[in-house]
């Protein structure tokens, strides 16, 4: 697996400052956690948020309650 | 002062990342889409309080994470009460040739404590710097790093991944071509 290390090595230069990535894409665990987290975002987002910001947006056109 | 359109773009644009986060955090998507609502309205609210230029997505986060707190406190931590069943449920066949199924980890995950794994969440995958994530949290970047660590020992532990068997240089490896390229 020698082969991995040169793609590896690109990547830490890149992210300096940590060098030693315990949850980098050597790790099992970082990349499982990736994917976990990636499906998650990429989920689609129901349309209440939407409604839920333009109804934010009329309800309080001069941002005061009082 | 009324909320600006480019703010307003800004929550809509963020709200994958906070379902994420939140889910993440509550291990349920239905709480965790009431999170989210609740965090946009407080969002709205406090979006005087924001400083435009920094980090929103911090920011975000940040007002999420506090209701999260703030719900499982009123709730008297009802959520954890589960472990019992969450033990049953680790049944977690070993990491096959460092193959893992997500379903597996996922299980995992749940089973950490919740600033474990809010700590490698923050860390490992919303992109994070640990000075961001102990921004988040309110509390140090040791602590955030210590957290980290233990998170990710524990969960090599629960999937019986042995740190020696991921491929790819060890850590020491790593440390050592990590110094020899900076």
């Amino acid at each position: 697996m020698t082969g991995m290390k040169t793609g590896t090595k690109a990547d830490d230069g890149r992210r300096q400052g940590k060098a030693v990535d315990p949850l980098g894409p050597n790790s099992e665990i970082g990349r499982k956690l990736k994917q976990y987290y990636d499906d998650l975002v990429s989920e689609e987002v129901p349309d209440r948020f939407a409604q839920l910001l333009a109804q934010l947006e009329h309800a309080k056109p001069a941002g005061k309650k009082d | 002062m009324t909320v600006s359109q480019g703010f307003k773009a800004d929550l809509l644009a963020s709200i994958p990342s906070l379902r994420a986060f939140a889910v993440s955090l509550a291990q349920n998507a239905d709480k965790a889409d009431d999170l989210v609502q609740e965090t946009l309205v407080k969002a709205w609210d406090k979006h005087e309080s924001f400083q435009p230029g920094t980090n929103l997505k911090a920011w975000l986060f940040t007002i999420l994470r506090n209701e999260f707190y703030s719900q499982m406190r009123k709730r008297g931590r009802e959520v954890q009460d589960s472990d019992g069943i969450m033990t049953a449920r680790l049944a977690v066949h070993p990491a096959q040739q460092g193959r893992l199924d997500l379903e597996d980890f996922r299980s995992a995950l749940e089973h950490l404590p919740e600033d474990q794994r809010e700590a490698i969440i923050l860390i490992g995958a919303s992109g994070f710097s640990y000075e961001e994530a102990a921004e988040i949290c309110g509390c140090a970047v040791g602590t955030i790093k210590s957290r980290v660590s233990r998170a990710r020992a524990r969960l090599q532990d629960i999937l019986k991944i042995s740190g020696d068997d991921e491929f790819g240089p060890d850590a020491i490896a790593t440390h050592v071509i990590g110094s020899s390229a900076a």
